[in-house]
């Protein structure tokens, strides 16, 4: 049962940005509305407003830049950066967090910006954006600011955007570009689900990166590890960096077991 | 608030509330009732249509967000009466029981072998997990897509013991 | 009856035509009550308890009566009325107090659902929350908390039922044969172990909805997704004092049952808006998250088996005994425990056994009628427990199993012999344990364990079921000639994807000689012109239908031919038919066709003979008996349908993650009337019981409210979750008074998947499993022996999880 909201479409940066200066915490964005209108349906969420993205003009896609890398934008849904041959070549980390993300249909609309600026603990996206040293540039009214994704999740569902904030576009900087990895995430079924746990892994110049979901109120990063560190010692990082609960969903134990043997399977499986 | 779409190839100009879903819209304001609702919340496929050429579950899209789109619904599948390729292979490999979830099964599977006319086992699979069938156990569905994808030419059988 | 058909000759039956109604379903032509909206319609919503237990203590519906567009409120104190098929124990709202999440406390009826919804939430209800009974295993003990403390004064069906006043004990059902005590003394072993599995739902795809018009003069037509038509009637004329004349119950498609739109459900609360309402038509569609706490789910079992074993690997006796957790209403959860008590052995021979399986009351959403009637359930522990012994006795699961199951000449639990025509579960068996190497790893599969590191396990499993309804089941089939000679048939037998329409037009054309094309059965039923059918459940629709289906073909052409004799001045016994004509079996060109007789004959000169040919057929379960009260013993069996699971699971014996490899079922259907379709139903039915096995299950806090309610949280089997290989045989061994020699298989297929695959599970990694469902967790923790999950009343925060009541 959805809720009454007013619609409103905007078709610039500057009048999404008057809009949320205006209206900022009783709206909410909508791209992908596979969270959206989930939480409204479930009286979750509550919006006067609900402002859709994706009629602003250039908030689609992905584009491409010399210095700063891969630039995903508010529009870019999960498919679109699947199907681009050189995201999966330079980023196999953001395809393999990508493509068992919930289902086909959702991955046609649900975007990359939704996923992260939703917040939940589970995201898969946030997983690879944490190891590829991914960068969240912010915008409103006052201007544009960015944030690394380590510093971006503040808690359950929550980050540092403001109510009048948009998270606009992400930044995965060319330098993490080629890097291989790969992302292992519990399910309770080989169909979809959210991650019961999840963990990515990357090797890059000597270094490994973790970014796992499920495992704490937010996607946690874990770094300073090193390709030559024996196994033990990343396994012991990681599960000092995380703390899970026990839920309908798994006990803490249970998670606890299956970050290890995540963290063992991917140390073995991505060759660097 | 006005919008102006194109659904199975014809033009729709329509009045909607700001806060109806395309799911509604489609079978309360038009009266296309082949697109059914499972679940209303994205996770059981009975509701997929395709949007511009993509499978979406059309209970998280607005009707407002389709202003200017092109939507196809299952009423769109089968021309001048006859059942389309895909219709009949389920048809053959009695990939039908309470037909629930047909109507979203059968456009999953149009938009997969648009995108992929020749799919494995494997990604037939994953093509359609987002289609629940609680009837048939997806195995002859599986098969009607290997047949109308040219990959076998006979149906599944039994052994008689 | 049977027809000793050469199988060559069979034209219809045995082959697989496509389904009749296919083509609806295909196009989204196909109208379900879901899809109707009728003229001055309104559309209700219903606010539910948030707790498990709780007094009523006041509902102020002030501002919802206030709201523009509300037509009709009503609450429990409105009504005066008691539901239950068995055990009549439920109000249409709760009226007094609430027995569990999710029931249903007002019900508003509005001009839009918009409105409906907003009245809902601007009522208030004041609760004074009381404890709550959970656990089945509790609700037995002295001092629970009772969840029906005026038990003892429900009116019941005492032949049947023994509900226990002053307890939380719905129904004690009893099996007692042989002499218990004197065959555990023969034993040379004695195994005792429990085994539990949680509540789960059917998950139809199209929730429960109904439409109701209580008219003037209570003119009262009912649309309603449901399985039986005349179980809606008259339960609804019962509750509501009324003649069966007064009400129709129309049922277009429906988008699947599983059992849990076998009885009344949402009708007779619907009606009571409507009445309220002026007679406008009102409809309820359920969400889905309604679908899993307001509406039925299965129950919840806990069943002990102590197993007595002879020297020679020969079961002496067997004490066992079901505790059901039905929830708050007992609905048929008695008659599940009834069922499954003389069912509760399994296809094996058991000289002294002993039978105690109680239903009892919790504060929880109640149990309905699933797929496999408790069988599913009973039959975890039960092939889990057969593995066990095996193992204790140090015999090969597969050979302990063949030297136990039943043969000619057995008796079952209530006493009945069995014959080689009942069924060939030793072929059922032998054919899944061969399509699976049991007992060996192929070369392949070493080679493939070598190169893993995982291990291969297989498992085996049989199944029984007999269709459980009275012993006085009865059906009818009315079939119409058309005026150009097709024919129309009439079943109250209903379509709810089982593929009934096609199995009986074959069964007509095969029986009548016509082309399938001329026989139309039709889909949408209707109590006012369809005859009467039980009940569309237990897998006996096949049988009982179908046989009455083939006297009404009979009928037809006898009418038929009585017309064609006078007409071609013949006797009836010198005439045959083809599909279209009758003519003199010595002189082919003297015949008339069946569109001249059709509505009556006609002779050159205007004279007419005859009339409308119209074939009738009934049929009723023969030589059935009710059982005894005190020892179980009768005949309650239309039929046994027998089969058997074989599965290979691969393990990771370092995280429990597993993967099924094969699943090999055999059931032995008697006669195959349609392959596809056959094969269709054991596909499906053992994906559902897969889904059982895997990951569905009901999870609750520890004040009764429900962790899971939509799919979020409750999955469901999909595409990526069949095995990679799936092998269906079928035996034909016939049902010698079954039509063409069939019997039923639409649950079978559900049944014992679960103890095949935790059978697999213990050979792969020796993990004992005693709990549904098996997750990767459940396995990594049996194998390391730690502690199970208290996977239904969780002892642990809910995290992430919220009740949400949509």
């Amino acid at each position: 049962m959805i809720y009454n909201f007013k619609y409103l479409a905007p078709e610039t940066r500057g009048e999404l940005h008057a809009m949320l200066a205006d209206r900022g915490p009783a709206a909410a964005l909508l791209s992908g509305g596979t969270d959206l209108l989930v939480n409204i349906r479930n009286g979750v969420l509550r919006p006067e407003f609900v402002i859709n993205v994706k009629k602003v003009k250039d908030f689609g896609g992905i584009a491409w830049s010399a210095e700063e890398g891969l630039i995903i934008r508010a529009g870019c849904t999960i498919n679109d950066l699947l199907r681009d041959a050189r995201v999966r070549a330079d980023y196999p980390l953001l395809a393999a967090c990508a493509h068992d993300l919930a289902s086909y249909q959702i991955r046609n609309r649900a975007t990359v910006v939704g996923n992260v600026a939703n917040a939940s603990p589970c995201s898969d996206m946030a997983a690879a954006l944490l190891c590829l040293k991914a960068r969240a540039v912010i915008s409103s009214s006052r201007g544009e600011r960015e944030v690394p994704f380590p510093e971006f999740f503040k808690g359950v569902k929550k980050t540092v955007i403001r109510p009048d904030e948009i998270l606009e576009r992400i930044i995965v900087p060319a330098s993490s570009a080629g890097a291989p990895g790969d992302y292992r995430k519990l399910k309770r079924i080989n169909g979809h689900d959210l991650a019961i746990v999840g963990v990515a892994l990357l090797k890059q110049d000597g270094e490994i990166r973790m970014g796992i979901s499920s495992a704490a109120p937010t996607p946690i990063y874990v770094g300073g590890l090193k390709t030559s560190d024996p196994a033990d010692l990343v396994v012991a990082a990681a599960l000092e960096a995380v703390h899970p609960i026990s839920d309908v969903r798994c006990t803490r134990e249970y998670r606890e077991h299956m970050i290890q043997v995540y963290v063992r399977r991917l140390l073995e499986e991505v060759k660097a | 608030m006005k919008i102006k779409l194109t659904i199975n190839g014809a033009s729709y100009e329509k009045d909607v509330a700001e806060n109806r879903t395309l799911l509604r819209f489609l079978r309360e304001d038009l009266g296309l009732t082949g697109t059914k609702e499972g679940c209303g919340a994205g996770e059981c496929g009975a509701c997929t249509v395709i949007l511009d050429g993509r499978t979406v579950n059309a209970c998280m899209v607005l009707a407002a967000e389709v202003d200017g789109a092109s939507v196809k619904t299952i009423e769109g599948e089968a021309r001048d009466g006859k059942l389309s390729d895909i219709q009949q292979a389920f048809d053959r490999h009695h990939a039908v029981q309470c037909g629930f979830c047909s109507s979203g099964m059968v456009l999953s599977v149009r938009e997969l072998i648009e995108r992929n006319p020749r799919p494995s086992v494997g990604e037939i699979k994953q093509g359609l997990e987002g289609n629940f069938c609680r009837c048939t156990g997806y195995t002859q569905i599986i098969e009607a897509v290997l047949d109308v994808t040219g990959q076998i030419d006979r149906k599944g059988e039994m052994t008689h013991a | 009856m049977l027809e000793h058909s050469d199988p060559s000759t069979l034209k219809h039956v045995g082959h697989s035509p496509e389904r009749q109604e296919a083509t609806a379903k295909l196009t989204g032509d196909a109208v379900y009550t879901s899809d109707m909206t009728l003229p001055g319609m309104l559309h209700a919503q219903i606010k539910k308890s948030p707790h498990a237990s709780a007094i009523i203590r006041g509902i102020d519906l002030s501002r919802a009566e206030k709201l523009p567009g509300v037509r009709a409120i009503l609450t429990g104190a409105d009504l005066d009325y008691r539901l239950g098929l068995y055990v009549v124990d439920k109000d249409i709202l709760a009226k007094g107090k609430v027995r569990h999440y999710g029931e249903a406390v007002v019900a508003v009826a509005a001009d839009t659902l918009a409105i409906a919804r907003e009245a809902v939430e601007l009522i208030d209800v004041d609760y004074e929350v009381t404890p709550a009974v959970l656990n089945h295993m509790d609700a037995i003990k002295e001092g629970a908390p009772l969840v029906h403390p005026d038990l003892g004064s429900y009116a019941t069906i005492p032949e049947v039922f023994s509900p226990q006043g002053g307890t939380n004990i719905a129904n004690l059902s009893k099996c007692r044969k042989g002499d218990i005590d004197k065959g555990f003394k023969e034993a040379e072993w004695i195994v005792e172990r429990e085994y539990t599995n949680p509540s789960v739902q059917h998950v139809p795809m199209e929730t429960h909805v109904a439409i109701v018009e209580w008219k003037t003069g209570d003119e009262i037509t009912i649309w309603t997704s449901a399985q039986s038509p005349f179980t809606v009637r008259g339960l609804f004329c019962y509750t509501f004092k009324l003649p069966l004349t007064k009400v129709r119950v129309i049922i277009p498609h429906v988008g699947g049952g599983f059992g849990g739109k076998a009885g009344i459900h949402m009708e007779p609360l619907v009606a009571c808006l409507s009445r309220k309402a002026g007679g406008r038509p009102v409809k309820f569609q359920a969400t889905r998250e309604e679908e899993f706490s307001l509406l039925p789910c299965r129950s919840a079992l806990t069943y002990k088996i102590k197993t007595g074993v002879r020297a020679d690997g020969r079961i002496c006796a067997q004490k066992m005994e079901m505790y059901w957790d039905a929830g708050a209403y007992a609905d048929y959860a008695v008659n599940v425990t009834r069922a499954s008590g003389y069912s509760a052995a399994g296809p094996y021979e058991i000289p002294n056994a002993w039978l105690d399986a109680y239903t009892v009351y919790t504060n929880k959403p109640y149990g309905t009628a699933y797929r496999g009637f408790g069988h599913v359930e009973f039959f975890w522990g039960l092939e889990r427990h057969m593995e066990l012994v095996a193992q204790t006795i140090g015999m090969d699961p597969l050979a302990f199993r063949r030297l136990n199951l039943l043969r000619p000449g057995s008796l079952t639990l209530t006493g009945e012999k069995i014959t080689e025509h009942t069924g060939d579960i030793r072929k059922c068996l032998d054919s899944v344990a061969a399509g699976i190497h049991y007992g060996e790893l192929t070369a392949a599969e070493q080679a493939r364990e070598l190169q893993t590191g995982l291990k291969i396990g297989k498992g085996l499993a049989t199944l029984h079921k007999a269709p459980a309804m009275p012993p006085f089941t009865a059906t009818a089939v009315i079939m119409k000639m058309n005026s150009d000679g097709t024919v129309l048939v009439n079943v109250g037998l209903t379509e709810i994807g089982q593929g009934s329409t096609t199995a009986f037009a074959q069964i007509a054309a095969e029986r009548l000689g016509f082309p399938l094309d001329k026989v139309t059965v039709t889909v949408e039923k209707d109590t006012d012109r369809d005859p009467y059918d039980w009940q569309t459940v237990a897998s006996k629709g096949l049988m009982l239908t179908g046989n009455a289906l083939i006297l009404a073909c009979d009928d037809l052409l006898k009418n038929a031919y009585e017309v064609a004799g006078q007409a071609l001045r013949a006797q009836p016994c010198d005439l045959e038919h083809d599909g279209g004509r009758i003519y003199i079996k010595h002189n082919h060109d003297k015949s008339v066709s069946f569109s001249q007789l059709s509505v009556g004959y006609c002779y050159p000169d205007g004279n007419a003979i005859g009339g409308p040919l119209i074939g009738v057929g009934r049929y009723v379960a023969q030589g059935l008996t009710n059982l005894d009260k005190a020892t179980g013993q009768g005949l309650p069996a239309l039929d046994w349908t027998y089969g058997a699971h074989g599965i290979i699971v691969e393990v990771n014996p370092a995280s429990g993650e597993f993967h099924l490899l094969k699943i090999c079922s055999a059931y032995d259907v008697g006669k195959a009337i349609n392959p596809d379709m056959v094969r269709g139903q054991c596909i499906g039915g053992m994906i559902q019981g897969l889904g059982t096995a895997l990951c569905e299950g009901y999870i609750y806090d520890e004040q009764g409210h429900l962790l899971n309610p939509s799919f979020t949280d409750n999955k469901i089997p999909t595409a990526r979750d069949i095995p990679d290989e799936i092998e269906c045989i079928i035996v034909e061994t016939p049902q010698l008074d079954g039509p063409f020699g069939a019997r039923g298989v639409g649950e079978h297929p559900m049944i014992a998947v679960a103890p095949a695959l935790g059978n697999a599970i213990r050979d792969a990694v020796g993990a004992e499993l005693t709990h549904m469902p098996i997750r990767a967790e459940d396995v990594w923790r049996a194998m390391g022996r730690k502690e199970p999950v208290e996977t239904w009343i969780t002892r642990t925060p809910t995290g992430s999880c919220r009740s949400v009541l949509l």
